[in-house]
């Protein structure tokens, strides 16, 4: 096991700089996932540990050894494939068996470590067959066998759940981050972009965008405390809503004006804002008040789509030129109705800066 | 009912132009295998005779009346197995590099490669023939096989296949201990076998069929292979005694036939591989 720390590392490709100048500590023992959506850089970042691309700038460490001209296979990191990359002329036994025979380990000890593998992932009864007589899911336990056969100190995972249909991946997602985290307590990187797993399985997240990590940390402080709009925007389904006006004071009670909408805003802010300067609040779908009739304070928006996933309905609506999603209790029933009254829970609205999209904070 | 009867149509003149080819492809063929059997008289006869009045097999034993024959035929299996294990070696350690392996000018090296691909074989024949003349392998097989031992096209070829490939593939051998040779060893090599049995057929026709390379650079009769050997045996200072070679063409395609029957789906992967001949 080793803690992995990225130095100002940067990569370029031609004008493109796929990875920028970034910094991160992975603990040892830890389950950190990189997340971010296509093109942000979090395969390169993951390519660039695994030594399959050289940085430009910058520095990597595993464990107490700097290792940027370290050659991938001597940097004892093991990595699992979006695609496997499970060697298709090789039995399953061969497949796990390949990286101990590279380290020229001795063929009994490597007989009984294959073994031990296969039984730690129940996959002993597939040992004679060749990747393409599995499934999807047996296939990823063979590429996971593959990497933990070796005792690598680094585990680097680039999307291994992708390729699974939805129930599989839900069972899959359980099960590495028990076996990674619980089980073996490997330092682990995980590339996704789906932010589900990235919530579930992770002990930090870093998101990343255009090559830089906007923000890190525990999943509740992503999602709870985003540090800025496209954190906010990114985590979280239905994405967060953004409203942009102006703030005013009202007696004693702070709003943001935006057309004929008015929406409250905490007194606690106060001290962090400028009357009349332009903010953008956000809020979560989730946590908003919502009603079949006007309540105190409430907005009326005219409803021009119901998305119902069972549990739980969400609404999207227009007021004025501002549109918003809401998710709506189950009791109200959307067929006879063009309105609905919603209001933001005043506790859980995020207030951001559109000039550098950052977040404002006080303590609450 | 309209339908069907276009359906027919279109089965029926299918069949007859598919046909048609088939048979303009295989009367030589066919008129070999029976002249083979033939008087010299009754062969050059005109409008040519497929049935052997009188049946004979007088071409045949005059061919294995012939001393040199199994020589030729040991120089041809020689040389053709040459040339093949050269090919299958060589060509699938330049298409993996040019597929996979990062290096300085690898692009246009290929390219350089590929425009040999458009330079007719008789351009060369007088620089390879110096060439091999300097290297004092002039009459000798091995002098021959050289000059094809890594042919352009099957690099081409193997190259294609291999980038076919995820480079996640190669990328995990990396990561679980292959250098670039290792990586060819264990897995290119294994995995390009359907790419490597196309070559090595193709190479085995060319090589096997070859008479103008072993025409100019083999001298002394022992060293000829079966097509210039077969055309030596029977030249007479007027005429060529044509049945005779006939015979011994046809029984020179027998191993050329065996493996098309066994291995045609290696050419016919070839073809796929390479958008074309491969």
């Amino acid at each position: 096991m080793a803690r992995v720390l990225l130095k100002n590392l940067t990569k370029r490709f031609g004008k493109v700089i796929a990875v920028d100048k970034i910094n991160l500590e992975i603990k040892d023992g830890e389950f950190l996932v990189l997340l971010g959506p296509s093109g942000c850089g979090k395969s390169t970042t993951l390519r660039l540990i695994a030594g399959l691309e050289r940085p430009d700038e910058g520095e990597i460490w595993i464990g107490d050894r700097m290792v940027n001209e370290v050659d991938p296979t001597k940097r004892n990191i093991a990595m699992v494939f979006q695609s496997y990359a499970l060697y298709p002329h090789m039995s399953v036994y061969g497949n796990i068996e390949f990286p101990l025979r590279m380290q020229g380990v001795p063929k009994n000890e490597r007989i009984r470590k294959v073994r031990e593998v296969a039984r730690f992932l129940g996959i002993e009864e597939l040992l004679d067959r060749k990747p393409s007589q599995l499934s999807g899911g047996q296939q990823q336990r063979v590429a996971l066998a593959r990497a933990i056969v070796r005792e690598p100190e680094v585990f680097l995972l680039d999307e291994p759940l992708s390729n699974l249909d939805a129930k599989l991946r839900v069972k899959m997602r359980f099960e590495l981050k028990r076996l990674l985290s619980s089980e073996l307590g490997i330092t682990t990187i995980y590339v996704t972009h789906d932010q589900v797993e990235a919530m579930t399985m992770a002990d930090r997240i870093a998101v990343m965008n255009r090559g830089k990590i906007y923000q890190v940390g525990t999943p509740e402080d992503i999602f709870y405390k985003p540090s800025n709009m496209f954190v906010a925007g990114f985590v979280g389904s239905p994405p967060m809503n953004f409203v942009k006006g102006i703030v005013r004071k009202e007696g004693n009670r702070l709003s943001l004006i935006h057309g004929e909408v008015k929406l409250s805003i905490p007194l606690s802010y106060e001290k962090l804002v400028k009357m009349g300067e332009e903010l953008v609040i956000g809020f979560r779908p989730q946590h908003v008040e919502v009603a079949d009739h006007p309540f105190k304070g409430s907005i009326e928006s005219h409803i021009i789509g119901v998305e119902k996933l069972g549990t739980e309905n969400y609404v999207h609506v227009k007021c004025d030129d501002l549109e918003v999603v809401l998710q709506a209790p189950s009791e109200i029933d959307f067929r006879k109705k063009d309105k609905i009254y919603w209001q933001p829970r005043e506790n859980l609205i995020y207030i951001f800066n559109p000039k550098n999209e950052k977040a404002l904070y006080f303590k609450r | 009912m309209k339908n069907d009867i276009v359906k027919l149509s279109w089965f029926i003149v299918t069949y007859i132009v598919l046909t048609g080819f088939a048979l303009v492809y295989l009367i030589p063929f066919i008129r070999s295998i029976t002249a083979s059997f033939m008087t010299w008289e009754q062969a050059s006869r005109f409008p040519p005779e497929f049935f052997p009045n009188p049946f004979t097999l007088e071409n045949y034993e005059k061919l294995f009346r012939l001393e040199l024959f199994p020589r030729w035929i040991l120089n041809s299996a020689l040389y053709t197995g040459i040339i093949v294990f050269g090919n299958v070696i060589l060509t699938s350690m330049a298409g993996y590099a040019f597929a996979r392996l990062r290096f300085p000018g690898r692009d246009a090296l290929f390219s350089v490669l590929l425009a040999l691909l458009m330079i007719p074989g008789f351009v060369t024949l007088v620089p390879n023939y110096i060439i091999i003349y300097k290297l004092g392998l002039v009459d000798n097989i091995l002098g021959l096989a050289l000059l094809s031992i890594a042919d352009v096209s099957s690099i081409f070829l193997m190259r294609q296949y291999y980038a076919s490939f995820p480079s996640d593939l190669f990328e995990a051998a990396r990561l679980d201990g292959c250098g670039p040779v290792k990586a060819f060893f264990y897995i290119a090599f294994p995995l390009g076998k359907p790419a490597i049995g196309a070559v090595a057929v193709y190479q085995f026709l060319g090589a096997w069929n070859a008479f103008l390379g072993p025409l100019v650079f083999l001298r002394t009769p022992e060293n000829f292979t079966l097509p210039v050997g077969l055309s030596f045996a029977f030249q007479r200072s007027m005429w060529v005694e044509y049945t005779p070679i006939i015979a011994g063409s046809v029984l020179a395609a027998m191993p050329t036939l065996i493996l098309f029957v066994t291995l045609n789906k290696y050419l016919i992967r070839g073809i796929v591989i390479t958008g074309g001949k491969g």
